[in-house]
C-alpha cells in the first residue's frame, strides 16, 4: 500500500469499478449455474474458475497484494501450495487412479 | 546484578508505577513471565501425565491385581473425594484397573503429554522466554495477545481436567480420537456436556487457538523486532528453529480445528461427518444419516499431528544449538546447512502426513507417494542431528548437568530416528503398526529425545530466570536414573513389538498366549537376573513388561532431585558470578540478571554471528555477539572505562 | 520503552508489526477454511445420494453476497477517507459496513429458522418425504414422539464393573415419564421415589450382592405404584415392541405401545433413491396414492423436455433432470387434476424453489400418517439430515462467526477510537487496514462459499 495522497485518491475510483465488476460477476455465476453443460463436472469447473477470478480481484485490489512486501508474499506462496496439496490429496484419496473404486461405495 | 535491574526499573518507572502482584505475575504481558508461566504449567502436566502413565504400567506388568497405595489414598482426607472422582470411581471393587480406566489413562496420557506437556514448556515456554532476548528486543511484538494466549491455554488445560470429572469420565479413544469409534462409544449419553469426548474436543479448540496467537506472535516478532545488526544469517538457530516451529503451528493446526469441529458436531448435532453409511453397533443401525467417512478424519487429524511431531522435536534441536556449542566451547557446525535443512524439514513435514495411515486403505497411489516424501524427510532431519554431532568434535567439553543431557540426547534420538525408518514402508508398516515397536520408537524420539532436550534447558536458562545455578549434583542424581529409566522402558518396547504386542492391551499381553507365551534371550535374562534377586519372573516375553515398569519407578524416582533441585534453587542455589555464568555468546546473556521490564539496559547491536567460540587470538574463549570490541558495552549498558575495571572477570 | 515499529514501518521489511500479524493469521484461515473445503470436495466424492444443487435459497444467497460485496468496497473506502483525512465520510462508511453484516446475519438468521422447522423423512424403500410437523395453536411444532402406556415394571441392569454408562434412570427414563415423581415398589416392598440418592442406595446395594455372588452385572425390578406413561423420541431411547420399551441406559420398562405413528405434512416426494419411482412407497394407498397421476405427469413433462433441448444428452446423467422429473414438489392439499399438474406458468417455480423453504401452514400440503416400521431415518434439516446440510451448518456457521467478529471489531473502530482519529489517524488507519484484510478475507470465503454450497 502506498501513503501517497494523490495515489489513493486516484485508486478511490478503482474500488468503485472493481465493487460494480463483482457484483457483475456474481450475477453471472449464478446464470452460468442454470446452464445445463455437458456435465455438472463442467458446471463445477466454470463456476470455480469465475470465483477464483472474484477472488484474485479482491486480493489484489482491495487487500492490496498487486504491491505489497516480499515477506507476505513468501508467507501466502507457502500458504497456498499447502492448501493446493491439502485439495489435491484428498482428492486423490477418493479418487486413486490405480484403485478406482471408493471404499465406501454403497452400491456395491 | 539483580539490585541493578530494580534499580534500572525504578529510575525508568516514570509513566507507570510498579504494578501489583496480579499484574506482574498473572495478568502480565511480559514476555518472560508467560514463558515461564507456560514452562511452569507445562512442567506442571508432564508431571501429571507421567503419573498416569505409572498406573497404565502397574496394569499391563500386574494386570487384575490392586493398585497399591491406593487403600493409603483412599483413607486421606480431601485427596480421598479428588481420586475418588478422577479415577476410583473406575476402579474394580478390589482395586484392580479395568480395560476401561486403561483406556482413559493412554487417551489423556497422549493428550496431555503431546498438547498440555512438551509443545508449551519446549515451544511456548522456551520461545517467550529467550527468544525475544536472542534478537535483543524489548517484548514480543503483541504483549496483550502474548497474555491472551497463555489464558487461552489455561483454559484449555482447565477443561481438558475437567473431563475427568463428567459423567463418563475422560475419552477412552486414544490421543488420536478416531472415529467413527470416538464418535459412538457412550452414545447413549444423551446429554453432551457430561461426556468427556466433548470437554476433549472444546480444550482442543481452545488449545489451538492458544497457540495460533502464539505463533503468530512469534513469527511477526523474529521478521519485524530483531535488533540492529542481526541478518537473518547471523540470528541463532534456536530462533530458526522456533520460527519454523510457528510455522508449523500457524499451518497444520487449522486442519485440526476442523476436524475437531466436525467431530464436534457428529457429537452434539447428531451429523455424519465421519460416519459411513449403515454403521452398526450393538447389532443396531445407529440412528444416523450415513455418507460420511472416517478416512477424512485421518486425514484431517494427521496433517496436524504429523507437523505436531516436529513440534515436539524442533525445540530440543533449537536448545541444544544453545547448548553444546556453549559447553563444547564450539563454534556451531554447519549453522548455514542446519538453516536450511530446518526449513526443508518444515516444508516437508506438511507432505507426509498418511504414512499415519497406510492401513486406512486409502489407495495405492497415495501410500507410494507418502513413502516417498517420508523417505525424503529423513534426510534433512539427519543433517541436524549429524551438525549437533560434529559440533562435539574437537571441543572442550565441560559435563555440567545440562551438558550430560544434551549429550545424551544425541543418541536416544538417534535409535528414536533409525528406529522409525523401516516404518516408513507401508509392507513393514502392515506387521508393525499399532504395535509396541511404533510406541518404542516414538517414545525415544521424544521422551529421552524431546525431554532430555527441556531438561537441558532449564538448567542451562535457570541462571539466566533466577540469578542462581541449579545443584550440579542433584542435577547429575537426576540424570543417570533418568537415562537408566528410560531406556529400560522403552527398548523392551521394540523387541515386544517385533513379537506382535499391540500397543492398547490393557493386561499386556496376558491373556494373548500365541503372542506372549514364547522366549528370547531377553526374557532369559530378565528371569534369571529375577531369580538372582529371589524373584519369580516368567521366562516368556511378559517379563519385558516387569522390565518396563521397573524402568517406570526408576524414572519416577530419577525426577524427585530435579522437583527439589528447582524449587530450593530459586531462593537457594548458588549465584551467578555475572550475567553471562557460562560464557555465552547469544544476547539472551546480555541482560541484567534476571533481565527486568524492557530486558536490555543498552541498546544491543549484533556485531557478528551468533556461536563466535574459540575465536583464535581472542582475549577470552567466547566472542558475544553484542559487543563491538572485548568486553564492550558491559550487560549493564557501560563501556566508559572507568567502569570497567572488572571486564575481565569472565572465564 | 515502547515496542518498535507498531505504527510505522520497519525499513528493511516495510511493514509494521500488525500487518504481518494479521496476514499470518490469515494464512491460518485459509488453512482453517482449506481443511473445511477439502472435506467438502472429500464428502461430495463420497456421497451416495444425490448432491443436492440449487436447494438452497438462492435469490437469500445472491443478495447477500452483494451486501457483502458492497460491505468490502465501503470497508476499504473508509480506510482511504481516514488516510485522506475525511473524517465525517469514513464515519458513513465504517457506519455503512457494519449495517451490512447486520443485514447479512439476519438473511442468514431466516435461512437457518426456515430449516429447522421443515423435515425429511426416508422410507424403506428410499424415498425422501419432505414436509413440516403438525402444529399447536401457538405455531409451535408438536415433535415426533413414541408414546407409550400402563408402565408397571422397570428393569434396571447395573454392571459391577464401573463403565461410562451404568444403568440411570434419573438421567435416562424419569425425564420421559409424564406427571412429577413417579413412586415405585422395591422387590423388599419398600416405596420409594426414583431420586439420585435413592437410587445410589439401591445400586450400592445390588453391587455388593452382584459381586459377592460373582456375577458381572446386578438386575433390579422395581414395580409401579400406579400404571405410569412415558413418551420419547425415537433417538432417546434403543428400541421397543408392543410391550416393553427399552431406554438408552438399558432400563427397559413393561408396559403398552399407544403410539408409534408419524404425522407430516408432505411438500415434496423425492423419488431419486427408488429403483421404479412411479411405485415409491410414497404412493401406498395409506399414504400418498392419489399423487401418483400427477407424479408421473410431472416426469414425463420434464423428461420430454429434456430431449427437447439437449437431444443428444444421456438422461440419466443430468442431475438437473433427475432432480425436476423425481424430485416432485407439492403446492396444495388435493392433488391437481392430471393435465394441469405442470401448469405452463407453474412450472418454474417449481423447478427452483428452495427445497427446505416453504411455510408451515397446515392447509396447504396433504397430511400423512407414517408407520414406524416404514420409516428408516427422519431428521429436520440440520446437520443431521445428510453430510451436505452438515458442511453447509458449518462452513456457513463458522463463515457466520468470522462475520460477527469482524463487525465488531470494526464496530469497535467506529465508537471507541474518535480520540485515535483525532490525535494519531496514521495509527488508526493502520488499525482500519487490518480489520479491512480481515474483512476482506471474509468476503473472499463468501465468493466460494457461494456456488459451493447454493449453486453448482
Amino acid at each position: 500500500m502506498s501513503d501517497n495522497i494523490e495515489e489513493i485518491q486516484k485508486s478511490i475510483k478503482k474500488y468503485l469499478i472493481i465493487g460494480a465488476l463483482l457484483i457483475v460477476f456474481t450475477v453471472i455465476t449464478v446464470w452460468l449455474s442454470y446452464v445445463e453443460l455437458p456435465t455438472h463436472g463442467l458446471n463445477i469447473l466454470v463456476g470455480m474458475i469465475v470465483a477464483t477470478f472474484k477472488a484474485s480481484l479482491v486480493a489484489l485490489i482491495f487487500m492490496h497484494l498487486n504491491h505489497e512486501k516480499s515477506v507476505i508474499y513468501k508467507t501466502l506462496v507457502f500458504t497456498v501450495v499447502l492448501v493446493f496439496v491439502l485439495f489435491v490429496l484428498f482428492y486423490f484419496s477418493k479418487m486413486d487412479p490405480l484403485v478406482f473404486d471408493g471404499f465406501y461405495k454403497l452400491s456395491e | 546484578m539483580s539490585a541493578t535491574t530494580l534499580d534500572h526499573d525504578h529510575a525508568h518507572a516514570h509513566d507507570h508505577h510498579e504494578p501489583g502482584f496480579l499484574r506482574k505475575y498473572v495478568w502480565s504481558t511480559d514476555h518472560k513471565v508467560i514463558g515461564l508461566q507456560y514452562g511452569l504449567t507445562g512442567l506442571l502436566f508432564l508431571l501429571f501425565g507421567f503419573f498416569l502413565m505409572l498406573l497404565m504400567r502397574w496394569s499391563i506388568a500386574y494386570p487384575g491385581e490392586p493398585v497399591p497405595a491406593v487403600e493409603a489414598i483412599r483413607n486421606i482426607p480431601l485427596i480421598k473425594d479428588l481420586f475418588e472422582a478422577m479415577f476410583g470411581r473406575w476402579l474394580n471393587p478390589d482395586g484392580s484397573l479395568n480395560g476401561e480406566l486403561y483406556n482413559m489413562l493412554g487417551a489423556m496420557h497422549g493428550t496431555i503429554m503431546v498438547f498440555f506437556g512438551i509443545v508449551p514448556l519446549g515451544f511456548a515456554g522456551f520461545v517467550n522466554f529467550v527468544m525475544p532476548l536472542q534478537i535483543g528486543t524489548i517484548d514480543m511484538a503483541f504483549p496483550k495477545l502474548n497474555m491472551l494466549s497463555y489464558w487461552f491455554f489455561f483454559v484449555s488445560g482447565v477443561l481438558m481436567m475437567y473431563s475427568f470429572f463428567v459423567g463418563t469420565g475422560p475419552v477412552q479413544t486414544g490421543w488420536t480420537m478416531y472415529s467413527p469409534l470416538a464418535t459412538t462409544t457412550t452414545l447413549g449419553v444423551t446429554n453432551v456436556w457430561q461426556h468427556g469426548h466433548t470437554w476433549w474436543l472444546t480444550a482442543m479448540v481452545f488449545n489451538i487457538s492458544a497457540s495460533l496467537l502464539g505463533s503468530v506472535n512469534v513469527i511477526a516478532t523474529i521478521i519485524n523486532l530483531r535488533a540492529k545488526g542481526l541478518g537473518w544469517m547471523k540470528m541463532p538457530f534456536f530462533c530458526w528453529a522456533m520460527f519454523v516451529t510457528a510455522f508449523l503451528l500457524l499451518l497444520a493446526f487449522p486442519p485440526l480445528e476442523v476436524a475437531a469441529i466436525l467431530q464436534l458436531s457428529d457429537r452434539v448435532f447428531g451429523s455424519s461427518f465421519y460416519l459411513p453409511t449403515g454403521l452398526m453397533e450393538g447389532g443396531k443401525h445407529l440412528d444416523i444419516s450415513g455418507g460420511g467417512s472416517p478416512l477424512l478424519y485421518q486425514h484431517l487429524f494427521w496433517f496436524l499431528a504429523h507437523p505436531e511431531v516436529y513440534v515436539l522435536i524442533l525445540p530440543a534441536f533449537a536448545i541444544l544449538t544453545d547448548v553444546i556449542p556453549c559447553n563444547a566451547r564450539r563454534p556451531l557446525w554447519g549453522y548455514k546447512s542446519m538453516v536450511y535443512s530446518v526449513l526443508t524439514l518444515g516444508f516437508l513435514s506438511f507432505l507426509v502426513w498418511a504414512h499415519h495411515m497406510y492401513l486406512t486403505g486409502m489407495g495405492t497411489m497415495m501410500s507410494t507417494y507418502f513413502q516417498i516424501t517420508t523417505v525424503l524427510i529423513s534426510v534433512p532431519s539427519v543433517i541436524l542431528l549429524t551438525c549437533l554431532m560434529i559440533s562435539l568434535w574437537g571441543g572442550s567439553i565441560r559435563f555440567n548437568t545440562q551438558m550430560l543431557f544434551a549429550s545424551a540426547f544425541l543418541p536416544m534420538f538417534g535409535i528414536g530416528g533409525l528406529t522409525g525408518l523401516p516404518l516408513a514402508f507401508s509392507f513393514i508398516d502392515l506387521a508393525m503398526h499399532d504395535t509396541y515397536y511404533v510406541i518404542g520408537h516414538f517414545h525415544y524420539v521424544v521422551a529421552p529425545g524431546t525431554i532430555f532436550a527441556l531438561f537441558a534447558g532449564v538448567y542451562h536458562w535457570f541462571p539466566k530466570f533466577t540469578g542462581r545455578y541449579m545443584n550440579d549434583k542433584l542435577g547429575k542424581l537426576h540424570f543417570w536414573p533418568s537415562l537408566l529409566g528410560m531406556n529400560l522402558i522403552f527398548a523392551p518396547m521394540f523387541i515386544q513389538g517385533m513379537a506382535g504386542f499391540h500397543r492398547r492391551w490393557y493386561d499386556g499381553g496376558k491373556y494373548f498366549e500365541n503372542t506372549s507365551g514364547f522366549t528370547h534371550w531377553s526374557t532369559t535374562l530378565t528371569h534369571k537376573v529375577g531369580a538372582f534377586f529371589g524373584l519369580d519372573i516368567p521366562d516368556n516375553m511378559l517379563s519385558l513388561n516387569i522390565v518396563m515398569s521397573v524402568g517406570a519407578f526408576i524414572l519416577a524416582l530419577g525426577q524427585i532431585p530435579f522437583i527439589i533441585n528447582f524449587w530450593f534453587s530459586i531462593k537457594g542455589g548458588k549465584k551467578a558470578e555475572n550475567d553471562n555464568p557460562w560464557g555465552a555468546t547469544t544476547m539472551e546473556w546480555a541482560t541484567p540478571t534476571p533481565p527486568g521490564h524492557g530486558n536490555f539496559l543498552f541498546e544491543p547491536v549484533a556485531h557478528r554471528g551468533p556461536y563466535e567460540y574459540s575465536v583464535p587470538g581472542h582475549p577470552v574463549d567466547f566472542f558475544p555477539q553484542w559487543e563491538s570490541e572485548h568486553g564492550k558495552p558491559k550487560p549493564d549498558g557501560s563501556d566508559a572505562p572507568a567502569k570497567t575495571e572488572h571486564a575481565a572477570t569472565h572465564h | 520503552m515502547d515496542i518498535p515499529y507498531t505504527v510505522h514501518a520497519r525499513p528493511d521489511t516495510g511493514l509494521y508489526n500488525a500487518k504481518i500479524g494479521i496476514w499470518l493469521f490469515l494464512a491460518s484461515e485459509v488453512m482453517l477454511f482449506g481443511g473445511l473445503f477439502s472435506a467438502y470436495i472429500f464428502l461430495r466424492l463420497g456421497a451416495d445420494y444425490p448432491w443436492p444443487v440449487h436447494d438452497l435459497d438462492v435469490t437469500l444467497g445472491f443478495w447477500n453476497t452483494i451486501v457483502l460485496i458492497a460491505s468490502s468496497v465501503t470497508v476499504v473506502m473508509a480506510w482511504a477517507s481516514v488516510k485522506l483525512r475525511r473524517y465525517g465520510q469514513y464515519k458513513i462508511y465504517m457506519a455503512i459496513t457494519v449495517i451490512c453484516a447486520g443485514v447479512f446475519m439476519f438473511n442468514k438468521s431466516l435461512e437457518y429458522k426456515a430449516k429447522l422447522k421443515h423435515y425429511a423423512v426416508k422410507l424403506t424403500d428410499g424415498t425422501i418425504l419432505t414436509g413440516h410437523m403438525p402444529e399447536d395453536e401457538h405455531h409451535n411444532t408438536i415433535p415426533y414422539r413414541i408414546k407409550f402406556g400402563e408402565i408397571t415394571e422397570l428393569s434396571l441392569t447395573i454392571p459391577v464393573k464401573k463403565s461410562a454408562i451404568t444403568a440411570d434412570p434419573v438421567g435416562y427414563v424419569i425425564p420421559h415419564i409424564e406427571g412429577e415423581a413417579p413412586k415405585f415398589k422395591t422387590a423388599d416392598g419398600k416405596e420409594i421415589t426414583l431420586d439420585d440418592a435413592a437410587f445410589a442406595e439401591l445400586s450400592a446395594a445390588a453391587v455388593e450382592k452382584a459381586w459377592a455372588e460373582g456375577k458381572g452385572s446386578a438386575t433390579v425390578k422395581l414395580t409401579a405404584v400406579t400404571p405410569l406413561k412415558a413418551a420419547a423420541k425415537p433417538s432417546e431411547i434403543f428400541g421397543y415392541t408392543a410391550d416393553s420399551i427399552t431406554f438408552r441406559d438399558g432400563t427397559t420398562a413393561k408396559g403398552k405401545l399407544l403410539d408409534d405413528k408419524m404425522t407430516l405434512l408432505v411438500d415434496g416426494i423425492d423419488a431419486r433413491g427408488v429403483a421404479q419411482p412411479d411405485k415409491s412407497l410414497a404412493f401406498d394407498h395409506r399414504y400418498l396414492g392419489a399423487w401418483q397421476p400427477a407424479f408421473v405427469a410431472n416426469r414425463e413433462h420434464h423428461i420430454a423436455e429434456f430431449e427437447e433441448n439437449y437431444p443428444t444428452r444421456d438422461k440419466e446423467k443430468s442431475a438437473t433432470l433427475q432432480k425436476e422429473s423425481l424430485f416432485y414438489k407439492i403446492h396444495s392439499s388435493t392433488p391437481p387434476a392430471a393435465d394441469a399438474a405442470h401448469g405452463g406458468d407453474k412450472h418454474g417455480a417449481e423447478a427452483h424453489a428452495p427445497a427446505e423453504g416453504g411455510h408451515g401452514g397446515g392447509h396447504d400440503y396433504p397430511t400423512v400418517v407414517i408407520d414406524k416400521k416404514d420409516i428408516t431415518f427422519f431428521s429436520n434439516f440440520t446437520p443431521k439430515l445428510n453430510t451436505y446440510y452438515a458442511i453447509y451448518f458449518t462452513l456457513t456457521g463458522l463463515h457466520g462467526l468470522h462475520v460477527v467478529a469482524g463487525a465488531l471489531v470494526l464496530l469497535y473502530f467506529l465508537v471507541f477510537n474518535g480520540r485515535m482519529l483525532r490525535e494519531d489517524p496514521e495509527h488508526l488507519a493502520n488499525r482500519i487496514e487490518v480489520g479491512g484484510l480481515f474483512w476482506h478475507f471474509v468476503d473472499l470465503v463468501w465468493i466460494f462459499l457461494f456456488p459451493l454450497l447454493y449453486l453448482l
